[in-house]
C-alpha cells in the first residue's frame, strides 16, 4: 500500500445510469426528484443553459436543502440575465433570512440588470424590502449608488432605511454627498441614532 | 478605470487606509492591520499612478463601481505574493498528517482508499509535499492506498511538475535530509526529484470553474486549494465552491491558503479548528 497512483481516470468515481436526460427539460424534472444529490446535481447542470434562470428561481421558492439552494444560487447567478433577477427579486420579501441573503448576492453580482429596478424598489411599500435594497446597493457594483442613497435621504422618513443610507454612504460617498447628509442631519436633529451616523459619514467623507 | 493625469505622487491618508481596509476585507477576506500601513500605502500609490487616477479617492470610487472587477484583480495581485516552494505553509501539512487523516480514516477499513486533491498543482511543489509529508510523517500509510491527484489549469506548469527540476530557492525549506534522499543535484545547481514521487501524483488539466473538468472528481477527503481562490471573482469563487464540494466525501476536508476564507464564499462547510490550523469541512451528515 501507501503511495499509489489511480490506473485511470475513470477510477475516480463509479460509472451510474442517469435517470434523467441532461438537456434543459431533463434536468428540470431532475430539479423535483426527491433525492437532494439529484436535484443539486440538476441545479449545477442548469447552469450552462441560458435560458434555465425561471427554473432555477421557481425551485428557490421551495427548496428546503441548503446544499441545493446554495447550488441554485450559485447557478442562477451564471446565468444572469432578466429572467433571473425578476425571479429573484420576490425573494427580497421572504422571510427566511437564508434566501434574502442569498438574494442579495446574487443581485449585488448583476449590475446592469438590476440598475433598471431600483427606483422602483427604494419606493416599495414596504420598509424592509427598502432596507434590503440599500443593503444590495452595498453590494452593487454601479456608478449609480452614491446617487441613489442621496435621494434616499432626500425622500425616505423611515429612520431604518435611512440609517442603512447612511452606514453605506460612508463608504461609498464623495464630497457631492456632503450636503444631502448635512441637510438630513438637520431633518432629523432630534434623532440621536441619525443625527451619529450623519456625523460617521460626514466625518469619514470629509477626512479622506 | 477612467485616467485623469497626475502630478505627484498621492498621498494616503487615515482615513482613506481605513476605508480601503475596510473594503478590501469585505471583498477578499484579506485583513491589514496597521502595522501593515507602509506595505498597503506603496502598492496603492502604485495603482493609483498605473491606472492614473488623480488622487486616492478617485481611484477608491473607480475600484468600487468598476463592473467587470479588473483593477480589484489588479490590486489583489499586487497586495498577495504569489510563490510556491517546498513545504510552504507546512502548518497545514502538520495538521493533515496530526489529524486531518485520523479523521478520515476513523470511517475506512486497513486497506481502503485515503485521496487528497492538490490544486492548483502549479510546478508541483505542493502535492510532492504531501506526498512527503505522508511518507515521513504518517506512521499509518502502509495501512491505506493513498492517491494524490494534483491540478491546474496551465498545461506548461503540469509539465514541469512531470519535469519534476527544482532552484535550490525551491527546496530551501525541506530538511536536508529529505533533500538527499528525494531529490539528486543537477549539474547546474538544480535538484532533480525522485520518479518514484512523480509516478506517484496523478497531474491533471482542470478549469475549477468548468462543471464538465471537475464532475469526475469524487470520493476526495482532503482538498488543498491554497492561494487559489484569492484569484477569482466572487462568481468564480463560489462555483468553485461548488465543484469541491461534490468532490468532497462527506467529512472531507479543504485546506484554504492562509488569508482565504470559504465562510466569505459559501455556508455549504463548517469550520474546524485544529491546533495546527483552521480548516474547512464538508458536513458528515450531507448525503450528496
Amino acid at each position: 500500500m501507501g503511495l499509489k497512483k489511480p490506473r485511470s481516470g475513470a477510477d475516480l468515481r463509479p460509472i451510474a445510469e442517469r435517470a434523467y436526460a441532461r438537456d434543459e427539460a431533463g434536468l428540470g424534472v431532475q430539479l423535483d426528484d426527491p433525492d437532494p444529490a439529484l436535484r443539486r446535481w440538476a441545479a449545477r447542470d442548469l447552469a450552462s443553459h441560458p435560458g434555465a434562470g425561471r427554473r432555477l428561481c421557481a425551485r428557490l421558492l421551495v427548496e428546503s436543502d441548503p446544499s441545493v439552494r446554495e447550488a441554485l444560487f450559485t447557478s442562477a447567478a451564471q446565468v444572469g440575465g432578466h429572467a433571473v433577477v425578476d425571479g429573484i427579486l420576490p425573494l427580497l420579501r421572504s422571510e427566511q433570512p437564508a434566501l434574502r441573503n442569498g438574494a442579495i448576492e446574487l443581485l449585488g453580482g448583476l449590475p446592469d440588470v438590476v440598475a433598471p429596478r431600483i427606483q422602483a424598489l427604494l419606493q416599495d411599500a414596504d420598509s424592509d424590502v427598502r432596507i434590503f435594497t440599500i443593503n444590495l446597493l452595498g453590494n452593487l457594483s454601479h456608478p449609480g449608488v452614491p446617487q441613489w442613497l442621496v435621494q434616499v435621504l432626500a425622500r425616505e422618513d423611515e429612520i431604518n432605511v435611512i440609517g442603512a443610507a447612511l452606514e453605506v454612504l460612508a463608504e461609498v460617498g464623495g464630497p457631492e454627498t456632503l450636503e444631502p447628509l448635512r441637510a438630513v442631519r438637520a431633518r432629523f436633529g432630534d434623532n440621536p441614532f441619525i443625527t451619529f451616523a450623519a456625523d460617521v459619514a460626514i466625518e469619514r467623507i470629509g477626512s479622506a | 478605470m477612467k485616467t485623469e493625469a497626475v502630478t505627484a505622487a498621492p498621498i494616503i491618508t487615515e482615513a482613506d487606509f481605513k476605508k480601503f481596509t475596510e473594503y478590501f476585507y469585505r471583498k477578499t477576506g484579506i485583513h491589514f492591520d496597521d502595522s501593515k500601513r507602509y506595505f498597503v500605502d506603496k502598492r496603492l500609490v502604485d495603482r493609483i499612478g498605473a491606472t492614473g487616477a488623480a488622487d486616492f479617492r478617485a481611484y477608491f470610487v473607480g475600484l468600487r463601481f468598476e463592473t467587470d472587477g479588473r483593477e480589484l484583480q489588479n490590486l489583489i495581485n499586487s497586495m498577495t505574493v504569489n510563490e510556491t516552494y517546498f513545504f510552504r505553509e507546512c502548518y497545514q501539512f502538520d495538521c493533515l498528517v496530526n489529524h486531518l487523516l485520523d479523521e478520515v480514516v476513523a470511517g475506512k477499513r486497513k486497506g481502503d482508499r485515503v485521496r487528497i486533491w492538490s490544486i492548483p498543482s502549479s510546478t508541483g511543489e505542493e502535492p510532492y509535499s504531501i506526498a512527503i509529508y505522508l511518507l515521513e510523517r504518517w506512521a499509518r500509510i502502509d495501512d491505506f492506498e493513498i492517491e494524490i491527484l494534483s491540478s491546474d489549469i496551465d498545461s506548461k506548469v503540469l509539465q514541469a511538475a512531470q519535469d519534476g527540476i527544482y532552484s535550490t530557492r525551491s527546496v530551501a525549506q525541506l530538511p536536508k535530509s529529505y533533500l538527499n534522499k528525494y531529490f539528486t543535484p543537477c549539474a547546474n545547481g538544480d535538484w532533480r526529484i525522485s520518479r518514484d514521487l512523480v509516478e506517484s501524483v496523478e497531474f491533471s488539466r482542470i478549469n475549477l470553474t468548468e462543471a464538465g473538468d471537475t464532475r469526475r472528481f469524487r470520493n476526495i477527503d482532503v482538498v488543498f486549494c491554497r492561494n487559489l481562490l484569492i484569484y477569482f471573482d466572487d462568481l468564480s469563487r463560489r462555483v468553485a465552491a461548488e465543484a469541491m464540494y461534490d468532490a468532497l466525501n462527506p467529512g472531507g476536508f479543504i485546506c484554504l491558503g492562509h488569508s482565504e476564507s470559504m465562510s466569505r464564499i459559501s455556508s455549504l462547510f463548517r469550520v474546524r479548528r485544529f491546533p495546527d490550523a483552521l480548516v474547512h469541512q464538508k458536513p458528515l451528515e450531507d448525503r450528496t
